[in-house]
């Protein structure tokens, strides 16, 4: 047994250092499987930081009212009355003034210019209801101040900021006829609002004729499991009728849509491409094979078993793999990770997300490559291991 | 034997190689076929974009509405043919999975400013016009659903309610809308404005969008100007562009797709850049005694020069030309479920001779370096090796 052991170490420490003899070819693997790796963790890592951005928006314990079937914030329609019944709704938290804790909201949209490209975007202009910050986790203003309720003034999300031109705080923007001041900027904690623009809803409701109803109402529960009863009392309610989800959930569907989209996108790609590059592989390993025969021959005919020469051939295909694989992941982490990106989202704004690479997905890409390497070397491992010794003492 | 069997026989030499080659090839090929015509397909509104059409909308957002005395204000702009307006109904069949792309249009002046992409028989249109409660459907959705002229279908709007309450309304479908080329995209359904205007319950008396189209494409900028400055400080304020540059100012909302789609490919081509590459030469080096001896027969230089050349380009084409083949058959499998992002999803003519062009020039870059070593390489020094 030690001696079969020896055998394969001394077989797989030759094949290793025989790469240098092929190192063009060799490299050419390497970076074929570090390309493949590249493209599918670059989509993989949009896919995550997109689902990490909405996903992480929604809390458990707040409920969001929609019109039934409408799907989307900015589709919706709530009427007045029906916010008022809402209000007196089961399970809804009140504050120390006794008053609910619920924000009835507008969700316009309105344009941005995008500051990379200089085009039109779509930018999500949303009014709040007095307890609108409240109800969301982690808002805090870090530039400025918050708007007055109602003025004519706006606070932004810093990732808007970022990404889209005339939003400096300060500054003066005009939505149609309407003009309104930047008076501060704010940070959510990395979710969805950060692209937001929000304003005092009264006032929006007025400059954009909008006063007779609102697109949604979120309220916050006195627990998670409250939510069913604030469900079913919108279902025996004929007047309301609405869709009451938690806002985790809400953000959950919106979140899926998109970023398994680029999921359905990257995965395909990366698959054809590592079919191109399994080819890639097995030719330098059969070319391997070949420039060896001689050797393996002479060892077989000195009593070296098949065998160690068919794990020699696949040790060398699994750590060109490994190496292709790793190198590919670096250079997603360097090239992508934390990249930020906008794309039309399920409410038909722009949302501002990063690209990000996690550890699990740097698995997925590693694994991908030591695929390609498992089965680029299977195939010559075994021509290796049956290589007749006399044909090959004869190869030169 | 002539060089053309030569150059056959020295890539099959060995076969597997070949095929290894040939298969890492075909993938690239089948990479670019899909992206490049998913890409034609994204951006086609642009390029399909009548020159003389222009789209006024809100100019807060496309999304705010305008109001509908509007249509009659921009049809007496000196210059201006003729306008039809529109409004985004967000239709859905049966659950709100099932998107229905949706518009609740004026019907007689609609077909006339899109007269050069929709066909409809007459007496559909009339029969359109005449039934408020009637719609017409494109050839493609009509397909999808199995839906034909005469059915009686519920739409519901994920946006709209009637006054009656409820979210859906019943159409009889008037008509079939066919495209007039194979790039119109023909999965929608239109409905009359005139009666979605009285049975809404809100929003009454604002459309979504005019489209308007001039006399000629000279006078654009002068009509948009016109009908922006007509709007300028009132409650409703206007932005016209042209159709192309709307378009293409949509399509950019998704992010720099022209961008991801260069790098993918790129990638792909860069693979099969280095794997060829290096087979080539190393396929040339083990034959270096074999090119000695042709030499030796009397093959001139440029004679061995045009022969490594052939045989990397013709396992260039060997690889391609069934990579965009397949690429080709994706597409068609592909086409009915991305309708609605990419209508018309192929690899057009354009694309493949985009495609031959590019195997021509990998054949030539992954043949050119053992090319020239096969062509300086002295009889001597070839026959004395290996």
């Amino acid at each position: 047994m030690r001696s079969f052991l020896l055998q394969v170490i001394a077989v797989t420490s030759i094949n290793l250092k025989s790469i240098a003899q092929r190192r063009w070819l060799s490299l050419s693997t390497v970076i074929a499987i570090a390309l493949v790796v590249v493209v599918l963790l670059a989509f993989l890592a949009m896919a995550n930081g997109f689902q990490r951005t909405i996903a992480g928006s929604g809390a458990d314990d707040i409920a969001i009212v929609l019109r039934a079937g409408s799907q989307a914030e900015i589709n919706s329609t709530v009427a007045r009355d029906q916010v008022r019944l809402i209000e007196d709704g089961p399970g809804i938290a009140r504050g120390t003034d006794g008053k609910p804790l619920i924000s009835p909201e507008l969700y316009l949209v309105v344009d941005g210019l995008k500051r990379s490209t200089k085009t039109k975007a779509n930018l999500p202009l949303r009014g709040i209801g007095e307890q609108g910050a409240a109800l969301r986790k982690g808002i805090a203003i870090t530039a400025g101040r918050m708007f007055n309720r109602g003025s004519n003034e706006v606070v932004v999300g810093k990732a808007l900021l970022r990404e889209f031109e005339g939003f400096d705080l300060g500054s003066t923007v005009s939505f149609g006829a309407t003009r309104w001041t930047v008076v501060g900027v704010f940070d959510a904690g990395g979710s969805v609002f950060e692209s937001e623009i929000w304003a005092d809803l009264s006032v929006v409701q007025s400059l954009f004729n909008r006063n007779n109803f609102v697109q949604t109402v979120r309220a916050r529960l006195v627990g998670p499991a409250a939510l069913n009863g604030l469900k079913s009392y919108s279902d025996n309610d004929p007047r309301l009728k609405l869709e009451v989800k938690s806002e985790a959930a809400y953000f959950a569907e919106q979140a899926s849509q998109t970023s398994d989209l680029i999921q359905k996108l990257g995965w395909p790609l990366a698959i054809a491409m590592a079919l191109g590059a399994l080819a890639g592989a097995l030719n330098t390993m059969y070319s391997s094979v070949a420039a060896r025969a001689t050797e393996i021959a002479t060892l077989r005919a000195i009593g070296f078993g098949g065998f160690s020469a068919f794990v020699g051939t696949l040790a060398e295909s699994l750590s060109l793999a490994a190496i292709g694989g790793l190198l590919g992941a670096a250079a997603t982490y360097l090239i992508f990770d934390g990249v930020t990106a906008s794309t039309l989202g399920g409410n038909f704004t722009q949302v501002v997300f990063d690209f990000k690479l996690s550890p699990w997905l740097i698995v997925e890409g590693v694994a991908l490559a030591l695929i390609v390497g498992l089965i680029g070397g299977l195939f010559p491992a075994l021509r290796a291991a049956r290589l007749p010794i006399v044909a090959g003492l004869y190869a030169n | 034997m002539n060089d053309f069997d030569l150059v056959r026989k020295n890539l099959f030499r060995r076969k597997l190689r070949a095929a290894l080659m040939i298969v890492s090839i075909l993938i690239a090929f089948m990479i670019f076929g899909v992206l490049a015509g998913f890409y034609r397909a994204f951006t086609a509104g642009e390029d399909r974009a009548a020159a003389d059409r222009l789209i006024t909308v809100n100019k807060i957002n496309f999304t705010q509405p305008m109001p509908i005395a509007y249509f009659n204000r921009v049809r007496a702009v000196d210059g201006v043919r003729q306008v039809t307006f529109a409004n985004w109904f967000g239709g859905y069949y049966q659950d709100p999975k099932n998107f229905l792309m949706t518009l609740a249009v004026e019907p007689a002046t609609y077909f006339d400013v899109y007269r050069s992409e929709f066909d409809i028989p007459p007496e559909q249109l009339q029969a359109f016009i005449r039934d408020r409660s009637s719609a017409v459907i494109g050839e493609s959705l009509a397909r999808k659903w199995g839906w034909k002229v005469g059915d009686r279908v519920p739409v519901a709007s994920n946006i709209f309610t009637q006054r009656s309450g409820g979210h859906t309304w019943d159409f009889t479908i008037a008509g079939i809308v066919k495209g007039k080329t194979e790039q119109v995209d023909t999965n929608f359904l239109l409905l009359q404005y005139a009666y979605f205007d009285e049975t809404r319950s809100f929003g009454k008396d604002t459309i979504g969008w005019l489209i308007l189209q001039t006399n000629s494409p000279e006078n654009n900028d002068r009509v948009a100007k016109t009908i922006d400055a007509m709007f300028a400080n009132s409650t409703a304020e206007t932005s016209t562009d042209t159709e192309k540059a709307f378009g293409k100012a949509f399509a950019a909302q998704f992010g720099n797709i022209a961008l991801i789609v260069f790098l993918v490919v790129g990638a792909a081509f860069v693979t099969i850049l280095m794997i060829v590459g290096n087979t080539m030469a190393l396929s040339i080096r083990e034959r270096t005694r074999e090119i000695g001896v042709l030499k030796t027969l009397g093959f001139s230089g440029a004679r061995i020069l045009r022969m490594v050349l052939g045989e990397s380009v013709l396992l260039a084409l060997l690889g391609g030309l069934p990579g965009l083949a397949i690429a080709a058959l994706i597409t068609i499998a592909l086409r009915a479920s991305l309708a609605n992002i990419a209508p018309a999803f192929a690899v057009s003519p354009v694309i493949a001779l985009e495609g031959i062009a590019l195997m021509i020039a990998l054949g030539l870059i992954t043949g050119i370096i053992p090319a020239l070593n096969a062509m300086r390489l002295k009889i001597a020094t070839a026959l004395g090796r290996g």
